[in-house]
């Protein structure tokens, strides 16, 4: 990942083949308060994230957490694209049917006899 | 013989060895759930349903890049199936299982509104610097709540769904207006039996006004007490100013009255942080546990009366509490250690949600958000407010979280307009940005009254928020104190099963 720091602002160079943007904007939405963030697109290949600190914060530290950062959440992004499916199909698992019926729709066989009603003297 | 030889083989009811033996590692499927560093060391995984499974940095990359080897690493790989992390089929066998626990986990949303909160006097004779609401005034027209509100109050509450009713009696100080308290209890009486709904009731009170009469009433009708308790009488009363500063004394000799005439269970305390509180954890836990209290909420520092400060001091303020949390919570770990049941109730909520099976009834912590949907308020004036903090906006001369008003509105206004449903748009932790991917989420909740106070947007920016920053941490805190020391596990264990 090629990086760049002019006058206090870091500049990000992430290869698109790995990173989509959707990654971009959860990694670098915690970063809104503390940094001005501008992501663009650098090239066919690059995207270009520019970060510079609102206050004095030192931006070589920043290089080291951006990476470990955009890690993470590739993996989030991994993991909720690859299980959409299957927790939609659990929610609507968990509040379809809601309704208990109180009595069944359908009679209720009694093979063996346990009903009081058909029971013989 | 050799084809009967396999025949019966492949009919065997258990498969050889080499069968599992021979899975490829990368033969699993994901299921939902989401992972958080909580120290350089240690991650979390927690699922949708809340289970947790705390294992070494590193290990989301190697399961999510199917990069775990189930032949080398069977403990982590039985774990992650056992918790529904992982899963050898591409619909899991239990997913009914883990559906039905989902629907237990937001099964506080079945009864709807149950806690109804009555402000019954703006009135009152404390001038507590932190409190923004209250009037030191004889004037009872234009700050108790008419008799008019009240039977009003009580018919809309009477309509919620909820078969179990908490009316909650707030002002100022509620005792000022004990007749009318008596009214509305002798009213919602009268109705729950032929409505079938099971009342609670409740006073918040500063005890200061307590007499026999009051004591007599509140044993006779099972009322609860909820006082004001801020710490030792250095704290308590330089928050809370009365005539005579002797606020502190009175609370004391109140609690140990109600005690001894309504009984143990039926009282408790609630401390309200203030910037004062910050500098003295150890002594305010001290004072709970001197006096015999089972529990202390830590209630995190109300943002409503600095709300109008900048972000930095609100920051600040916040990683201030945090500092007194943490210190405050070993304080109180350290007396269970020492053999005594003493619980943080902040804490707890969150170890239920985190250990249990079942929701909490917080209205802060849950999503969707607690407010309207668990909680109303009905001011003394006739006001209906979406929560507590809602109504303490509107003192402010901000009335978005007003929901209508008893005069004019039906039941059906209040609970269904448009301004409901705006709310409820960003009521739901799992939509949220910064929230939607958060391991924390299950066990937290939205507050857009928090945010539209603190950063003007009721939506809420989770990279600013103190809501976020505040419970993120303690989160954290305590799932690494339970992973650091099972004996504290066994606490926390405790504490939740009480």
């Amino acid at each position: 990942m090629k990086t760049e720091i002019n006058d206090q602002e870091l500049s990000i160079y992430i290869d698109k083949s790995l990173y989509n943007t959707d990654v971009l904007y959860k990694c670098f939405y915690w970063y809104s308060t503390d940094y001005a963030i501008d992501i663009t697109d650098d090239s066919e290949k690059h995207h270009l994230v520019k970060i510079k600190p609102v206050d004095k914060n030192s931006t070589e530290s920043l290089i080291t957490k951006v990476k470990k950062d955009l890690i993470d959440f590739k993996l989030r992004d991994i993991v909720t694209k690859e299980t959409k499916t299957i927790r939609e199909l659990m929610i609507a698992k968990a509040f379809a049917y809601y309704d208990s019926d109180e009595t069944p729709a359908s009679d209720i066989s009694d093979p063996v006899g346990f009903d009081p009603e058909n029971m013989q003297e | 013989m050799e084809q009967i030889k396999a025949e019966i083989k492949k009919t065997r009811k258990f498969k050889d060895f080499e069968y599992y033996e021979s899975r490829k590692q990368n033969e699993y499927y994901l299921l939902p759930f989401r992972f958080h560093r909580i120290t350089e060391q240690k991650e979390v995984f927690v699922n949708e349903v809340g289970d947790f499974l705390i294992v070494p940095s590193g290990t989301a990359e190697k399961v999510i890049t199917r990069k775990l080897n189930p032949e080398i690493e069977k403990e982590l790989y039985a774990d992650l199936i056992a918790n529904f992390f992982i899963s050898e089929a591409r619909i899991p066998p239990l997913i009914d299982i883990t559906a039905v626990r989902y629907r237990t986990k937001k099964s506080f949303l079945d009864g709807f509104t149950a806690l109804h909160i009555f402000v019954i006097s703006l009135r009152c004779e404390h001038t507590c610097h932190y409190c923004q609401v209250s009037r030191v005034t004889t004037n009872k027209t234009a700050f108790d709540m008419s008799r008019k509100h009240i039977d009003k109050g009580i018919e809309y509450m009477m309509m919620s769904p909820s078969v179990n009713l908490t009316m909650e009696f707030q002002g100022g100080e509620a005792l000022l207006a004990f007749e009318n308290i008596q009214y509305a209890i002798e009213k919602a009486n009268m109705l729950a039996p032929k409505l079938n709904k099971n009342m609670t009731y409740v006073i918040c009170t500063n005890l200061a006004l307590l007499n026999e009469e009051i004591l007599n009433y509140c044993k006779t009708e099972n009322i609860l007490i909820s006082a004001s308790l801020d710490g030792p009488a250095f704290i308590h009363n330089a928050n809370r100013h009365r005539p005579g500063n002797n606020s502190y004394e009175l609370t004391i000799e109140g609690i140990e009255k109600c005690r001894a005439s309504i009984g143990e269970d039926k009282v408790s305390a609630l401390l309200t942080t203030t910037t004062l509180s910050l500098d003295y954890p150890t002594e305010i836990v001290d004072e709970y546990f001197n006096k015999n209290f089972k529990s202390i909420f830590l209630r995190p520092i109300s943002p409503y009366g600095f709300a109008k400060h900048n972000g930095k001091k609100n920051g600040y303020l916040t990683d201030r509490f945090l500092t007194f949390y943490k210190t405050a919570l070993n304080r109180i770990i350290k007396y269970n250690i020492e053999g005594h049941f003493f619980r943080e109730e902040y804490a707890t909520i969150i170890l239920k949600k985190i250990l249990s099976p079942f929701p909490v009834g917080f209205v802060d912590l849950q999503s969707p958000a607690g407010m309207i949907n668990k909680v109303i308020v009905f001011n003394y004036d006739g006001k209906v407010y979406a929560s507590d903090e809602a109504r303490m906006l509107a003192e402010n001369h901000d009335y978005t979280f007003c929901l209508g008003n008893l005069d004019e509105n039906t039941y059906h206004d209040i609970f269904f307009n448009e301004n409901v449903s705006h709310i409820s748009d960003v009521m739901v932790n799992e939509a949220l940005a910064g929230c939607s991917e958060c391991a924390f989420q299950s066990y937290c909740g939205a507050d857009p009254v928090f945010h539209y106070a603190t950063q003007g947007d009721m939506y809420g920016n989770r990279a600013d928020s103190l809501f976020c920053r505040k419970n993120m941490e303690i989160i954290r805190y305590l799932l690494e104190l339970m992973d650091n020391n099972k004996s504290i596990e066994k606490i926390f264990y405790n504490w939740i099963n009480y």
